[in-house]
């Protein structure tokens, strides 16, 4: 207990630069994903499309336009390849749908005719992906149902008015997910800075040479120590992650407590448990107030920088995300952005979700396994 | 005689550089043994040693009949150590200090309270265990750094240099406190450079010189290895050298120097030497104001054993 005691009351006497530096790695977390997000005040904004039709303009795939008309924009630009491209890399047009021949009388046939489509990677083409697929899902509900097809044609029109609600919330996800992933994958930098900050200041005085001579002269087996040391510590960063999740409720939104927000949190806080470890482990090197500022950025931007924090992945050469693998940063950021690209949390998720989870566990092990290794060769010099 | 502490042919070097050599000691149940040695003559090591702080590449050790490991925490518990430098949390009071080293042998609340309190009695803290290290002057920190390698009331005592640089008045608290640890039936090991520490405190006296035993033995067993056995001291301005010549004359006498105003004749036995200088002052009506006969000291010894001063 008197170990706790002691580590809550230096960390009391430093509380001014800790709380100082966490409430500034906060306030970066919440700037950086906001600065990037020049999405956040279309809610009301419509994917803007160009629907290619082969078919004639009659029956279902009238109905069908009738739809994308009310749901979209829908643009016209020349039908030829150069137009369409330019259209695209321009974002004049979102998304770009063909209708094949005969595709109305097929689907009402019960055959399953494909559309084509292409489209920018934005989330306004997502949105319509959506708007295309809820209306092939709605559609193929009631096909057979009845042989009347304006009767049919009402049905659905019914069913997907009364979705028309839902929808906008729908477009909301998915740039919500795509903040909140930012969000957490800036996390990684915040809690890494703050577990080195915080554990090494915290521990340059109990690991300073006179005092921990003093205390490898004790009765109390070093391991021991370590491990009270590591738990006070982590209790420390806990509470600091669960602040940031939330800032991440009152930044983002009712989505940081959705099933979405979960697994991010349960994400960060396997994470949490490597970065305490790891800067449990620095803390063993550190000499002065001056060493601790070096290990935050060398460790904490170097990480940031390999694993995809500040950039997404998809933008670092594959030779820099080789290297990553041996940073448990990558493994946490590869799990935020298999969360944010998944919908159904099952599965394939669920499988991949656990082993990047195990592997920064794995570090975490390892880290502490360091720790001792390092205090035995400092017990026994 | 029981043997707390065993020493045999311990020799420890720091890159090819022998810091100690060769010692060999026992500690003795219930004993103050002084451990006397000029700066760097090994003193600190030697207790590193024998607490299994550094690793040595020869000798062996044995504490309460069992070799000492890093690893030994039941006999850690056994023993308090205050190290030369002072090591405490600037960020906790005296009360917390000493609570969180007592810590780390007990673990019940209830009697480390007690404990904590008995070494502030100790040491004479109770007027400050809400200050912090800073607030406290040279003395008091020393005090306060006591305080916390004792506090758990070991059985076996290591102190090193407890008293340096520190003022009159916390000198003789830290003596009689450490007078009254070994009343309470603690064994203690104690480094000095300081001699007159040593001729107040200690039962057994060990001189070290460049990480070698010089000698060892009781106050009046060390004394007996020095060729003087008296000295006087005449504070007198009257003196010419013809005098000194007769002085040096005089029966028993091994050597007298005169230099401002003082005079100090040395004796290589005890024998009715105060009344004979008495005498001789007399007779040739030299006047003076103080004239008081010493035993040798441990610097005596010391100087008699490699010519140079204890302290330099
Ligand atoms: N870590 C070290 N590395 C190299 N040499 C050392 C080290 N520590 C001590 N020494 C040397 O070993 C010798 C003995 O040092 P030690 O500190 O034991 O002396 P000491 O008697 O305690 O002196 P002091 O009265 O100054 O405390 C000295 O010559 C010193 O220079
Ligand atoms: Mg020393």
């Amino acid at each position: 207990m008197i170990i706790y005691k002691t580590f809550f009351k230096v960390l009391n006497k430093c509380k001014f630069p800790v709380i100082l530096y966490t409430v500034l790695l906060l306030f970066f977390a919440g700037f950086n994903m906001s600065s990037n997000d020049k999405s956040m005040d279309f809610t009301a904004e419509k994917p803007e499309i160009m629907v290619i039709n082969h078919d004639k303009e009659e029956g279902l795939t009238k109905n069908f336009i009738e739809y994308l008309k009310q749901n979209t924009v829908i643009k016209d630009i020349n039908n030829d390849e150069e137009s369409i491209k330019d259209a695209l890399f321009y974002r004049d047009v979102q998304y770009i749908i063909y209708i094949p021949e005969n595709f109305g009388e097929k689907f009402l046939d019960g055959k399953n005719p494909q559309i084509e489509v292409k489209s920018t990677s934005d989330y306004l083409s997502t949105l319509a992906n959506m708007i295309v697929e809820r209306y092939m899902k709605v559609a193929k509900n009631y096909v057979g149902s009845t042989s009347d097809n304006e009767e049919l044609f009402s049905k659905i029109n019914e069913t997907l008015g009364k979705k028309a609600e839902v929808e906008v919330t729908s477009k909301m996800d998915t740039s919500t997910i795509s903040r909140l992933t930012r969000y957490f994958n800036f996390s990684a930098y915040s809690f890494i800075a703050i577990s080195i900050y915080v554990i090494c200041t915290i521990m340059l005085k109990f690991n300073e040479d006179k005092i921990a001579k003093r205390t490898a002269i004790g009765s109390i087996d070093y391991k021991k120590i370590n491990l009270k040391l590591l738990i006070a510590n982590s209790g420390f960063c806990f509470a600091i992650w669960g602040i940031y999740f939330i800032f991440a409720r009152i930044l983002i939104g009712e989505i940081a407590f959705s099933e979405y927000g979960l697994y991010y949190a349960l994400n960060s806080l396997i994470f949490v448990l490597s970065t305490v470890t790891l800067a449990f482990l620095v803390s063993k090197f550190v000499k002065n107030k001056n060493t601790i500022t070096a290990f935050v950025n060398i460790i904490g931007l170097g990480s940031s920088f390999l694993c995809g924090v500040f950039v997404p992945m998809e933008f670092i050469p594959d030779f820099v995300l080789k290297i990553a693998h041996v940073l448990p940063a990558y493994w946490f950021v590869s799990n935020n952005e298999l969360i944010g690209s998944t919908e159904v949390f099952a599965g394939e998720f669920f499988k991949n979700f656990c082993i990047n989870g195990a592997v920064v566990l794995g570090f975490a092990l390892v880290f502490f396994i360091a720790t001792n290794i390092v205090s035995k060769k400092k017990v026994e010099k | 005689m029981e043997n707390i502490v065993e020493v045999k042919n311990l020799t420890k070097e720091y890159k090819k550089k022998k810091a100690i050599d060769d010692l060999s000691f026992d500690v003795y149940k219930g004993e103050i043994l002084g451990f006397l040695g000029p700066n760097g003559s090994g003193k600190s090591t030697t207790i590193n040693c024998i607490l299994a702080l550094l690793n040595f590449s020869k000798g062996k050790i044995k504490i309460f009949g069992k070799e000492m490991k890093p690893n030994s925490y039941d006999l850690k518990k056994k023993i308090g150590v205050v190290f030369q430098d002072v090591a405490v949390f600037e960020e906790l009071t005296v009360f917390e200090n000493i609570d969180y080293f007592c810590g780390l042998y007990i673990d019940d609340k209830n009697t480390r309270k007690k404990y904590v309190e008995d070494a502030i009695n100790l040491v004479g803290l109770q007027e400050f265990k809400k200050y912090y290290p800073k607030q406290l002057s040279g003395g008091l920190l020393r005090r306060l750094n006591i305080a916390c390698g004792i506090s758990h009331k070991p059985q076996l005592i290591f102190l090193d240099e407890p008293t340096v640089a520190v003022d009159p008045q916390s000198r003789n608290n830290i003596l009689d406190g450490i007078k009254k640890l070994r009343a309470e039936g603690a064994t203690i090991v104690y480094t000095t450079h300081y001699m007159e520490e040593v001729e107040i405190l200690c039962d057994r006296v060990i001189i070290l010189d460049k990480g070698k035993i010089i000698a060892s033995g009781t106050n009046d067993e060390l004394k007996d290895l020095a060729n003087i056995k008296e000295r006087i001291t005449v504070e007198t301005k009257d003196l010419d050298n013809n005098h000194l010549n007769e002085i040096t004359q005089l029966p028993e006498v091994f050597e007298a120097l005169y230099e401002d105003g003082i005079l100090k004749i040395s004796y290589k036995n005890e024998k009715n030497n105060l009344e004979n200088v008495i005498d001789y002052l007399k007779s040739n009506q030299i006047k003076y104001r103080k004239i008081y006969s010493e035993r040798p000291t441990l610097n005596d010894v010391f100087l008699e054993l490699t010519g140079k001063e204890l302290r330099d």
